[in-house]
């Protein structure tokens, strides 16, 4: 074969100066904003205070880590609510992918449809469920009494439990759809000759799904679960439009109380601080997941 | 002989049975699928009845599912009296604004990892990384830095942190694209003297267009559907949809529900275009981020 020699040929600075626009903005809006965000969370920035500010070493961290009850207390809210949306959402998107995997006609406009709620936005996905869940004339509350299911109008958001189960319900309602769109993928390419020789042995579709599904599909499981996890630690819009961190701060999550700290409380390297926090959780959370996975496989060879 | 009577016995009987499983299989196939298409689009639905309720309706039991006489006076509400009209046309215009600087400053950057492998890998992994980091350790840092200029309440301090926001993404989906573009086309383009800036512009652009449509209507959708950094760097003349609708919040659970549905309409009108529009790059799109900001 003729090597393209013409295209290849290059300036030194060629390849730079195509990329150095990218780079100059992601210098300055990206990286330096997080060295001065990470040089703020040594000092004591107050903008409620005024703009003066000096250097308090770890205090920040110490603060956020160790005595600060609501955002320790948000540490936990996230993982509760975290935890039983990541196995919904596997379970239920693992579900329809499955079932649209079966269907022969219409499978492209079925799919398109279910998928429309993770393109919307996080903030019109909560609205919409906040109204139904309103108090008077929310479809939810509505639909019970016609039923004959509820006698009074309840106030969903009255109590940190059924708070939770309703944003855990409004999450797993936005973003199953993208759970169920990656398995889907993942099934699609999975030889079919697999399954016709399965069935040739006498394999049973309990025992297909169990042999040949699973253990091919694992991998596209796992991605999709790390995604999902990484972008529930930024759990916010949802959050703010339906509860608002309520009733009494039990929906409150990480990015949430560290919005409030720092926009709220204009405290803004306790903000900076708690933010680098979430960014160590985030990662020691990724890179545990990323080991686990590696002693399965090793432990599983 | 008789193994053959035997099969001639078994095998229709097997099959019988097959096909009944089969049609039991698919009935309960159309049902779960019917099922997940009330639950993931019922409340869409809802919102939209309820954008075309009279005030009446609203009071009425039993509840009113469809309004009889549909209206559209929750719209002309919240075009007139909640300023919707112009909060709409600031979604439009950053968003329109952010997606064509992002592909102009991407496309270079994609061309240069492309074709000479810039950054050797290091910069692909470095892209990957932004798309991980939580928008709450950037909004600080960059609220004040914006405070200090004073651009908060600015188009242009938006559309820049939603271009460099959006430059991971767009990167990582337009390198796909040009390592599939056939060099010799180029090449042939510069034989004829064209420089390099210029055959990716005239020649390569034209080529690839659909690709860049695909990562066009993704970053639009993501600023469209961008939050925090919408709320926290606009004011009152550069509100978005979604800073709008969150004001409706603020009466309570019974809050305004005719403007407020029709706001929610508005706003996930995009999402409905684009899943149908990119249905093909739905899981790339959205696992790299592509419709958050």
């Amino acid at each position: 074969m003729r090597i393209p020699a013409l295209a290849l040929k290059r300036k030194q600075w060629e390849p730079f100066a195509f990329a150095s626009p990218a780079m100059v903005l992601i210098a300055f809006v990206i990286v330096f904003p997080l060295a001065y965000s990470f040089y703020l969370s040594f000092q004591n920035f107050d903008l409620s205070v005024g703009p003066e500010h000096e250097f308090v070493g770890l205090k920040n961290y110490t603060e956020g880590i160790f005595r600060d009850p609501r955002f320790l207390g948000s540490v936990w809210n996230t993982a509760v609510i975290i935890a039983p949306s990541l196995v919904l959402e596997l379970l239920l998107g693992l579900g329809i992918a499955m079932l649209l995997s079966r269907v022969l006609h219409g499978r492209p406009i079925i799919t398109a449809l279910l998928a429309i709620p993770a393109m919307v936005s996080p903030v019109m996905a909560a609205m919409a469920w906040r109204m139904m869940f309103g108090v008077k004339y929310g479809a939810i509350n509505n639909l019970g009494r016609q039923l004959g299911i509820l006698d009074v109008y309840f106030d969903w958001f009255s109590s940190p439990f059924i708070s939770i189960v309703a944003v855990v319900l409004v999450e797993v309602w936005h973003n199953t759809p993208f759970m169920m769109l990656v398995l889907l993928a993942g099934l699609q390419s999975i030889p079919q000759e697999l399954y016709e020789a399965a069935r040739v042995d006498g394999a049973n579709p309990w025992q297909r799904f169990w042999s040949i599904t699973l253990p091919l599909l694992k991998f596209t499981m796992v991605v999709g679960v790390m995604i999902r996890l990484i972008d529930l630690t930024k759990l916010f819009g949802l959050i703010f439009v339906l509860t608002y961190g309520g009733p009494g701060g039990s929906t409150e999550t990480v990015a949430f109380t560290t919005y409030l700290a720092g926009f709220k409380d204009f405290r803004m390297s306790y903000a900076a601080a708690l933010s680098y926090v979430i960014v160590g959780g985030v990662l020691i959370l990724t890179l545990l997941f990323f080991w686990m996975q590696r002693v399965r496989e090793a432990r599983a060879a | 002989m008789a193994i053959a009577l035997e099969r001639s016995a078994v095998v229709p009987q097997r099959a019988k049975r097959h096909r009944i499983w089969r049609g039991l299989g698919d009935a309960l196939t159309y049902l779960g699928l019917a099922t997940a298409l009330v639950f993931f689009l019922g409340p869409f639905f809802w919102i939209l009845t309820t954008s075309l309720k009279g005030n009446e309706d609203f009071f009425a039991f039993p509840p009113v599912w469809i309004p009889a006489e549909p209206s559209l006076k929750h719209y002309v509400g919240l075009f007139t009296r909640s300023s919707g009209a112009r909060y709409f046309t600031n979604s439009m215009v950053i968003s329109t604004l952010s997606m064509i600087s992002a592909l102009v400053v991407s496309l270079p950057t994609a061309y240069s990892i492309a074709r000479w492998r810039f950054g050797g890998g290091l910069l692909s992994i470095f892209l990957l990384v932004l798309r991980m980091l939580p928008a709450i350790a950037l909004i600080i840092p960059i609220y004040i830095v914006y405070r200090t200029l004073g651009i908060t309440n600015n188009y242009l301090g938006l559309v820049v942190v939603y271009t460099v926001l959006y430059i991971p993404f767009a990167v990582w989906l337009l390198v796909g694209f040009l390592r599939d573009f056939p060099l010799e086309i180029e090449e042939a383009a510069m034989i004829d003297g064209c420089s390099r800036l210029r055959a990716l512009a005239q020649v390569i652009v034209p080529i690839i267009a659909p690709g860049m449509a695909v990562v066009a209507l993704f970053s639009f959708i993501a600023t469209w559907n961008e939050f925090l950094f919408a709320i926290v760097l606009t004011g009152i003349e550069t509100k978005t949809m979604m800073v709008l609708v969150t004001s409706f919040t603020s009466g309570g659970t019974d809050m305004f529900y005719g403007e407020a549905s029709a706001s929610v309409v508005l706003g996930v009108l995009p999402a409905f275009a684009v899943a149908f529009m990119l249905q093909r790059y739905l899981v790339k799109g959205l696992a790299l981020g592509g419709t958050k900001g």
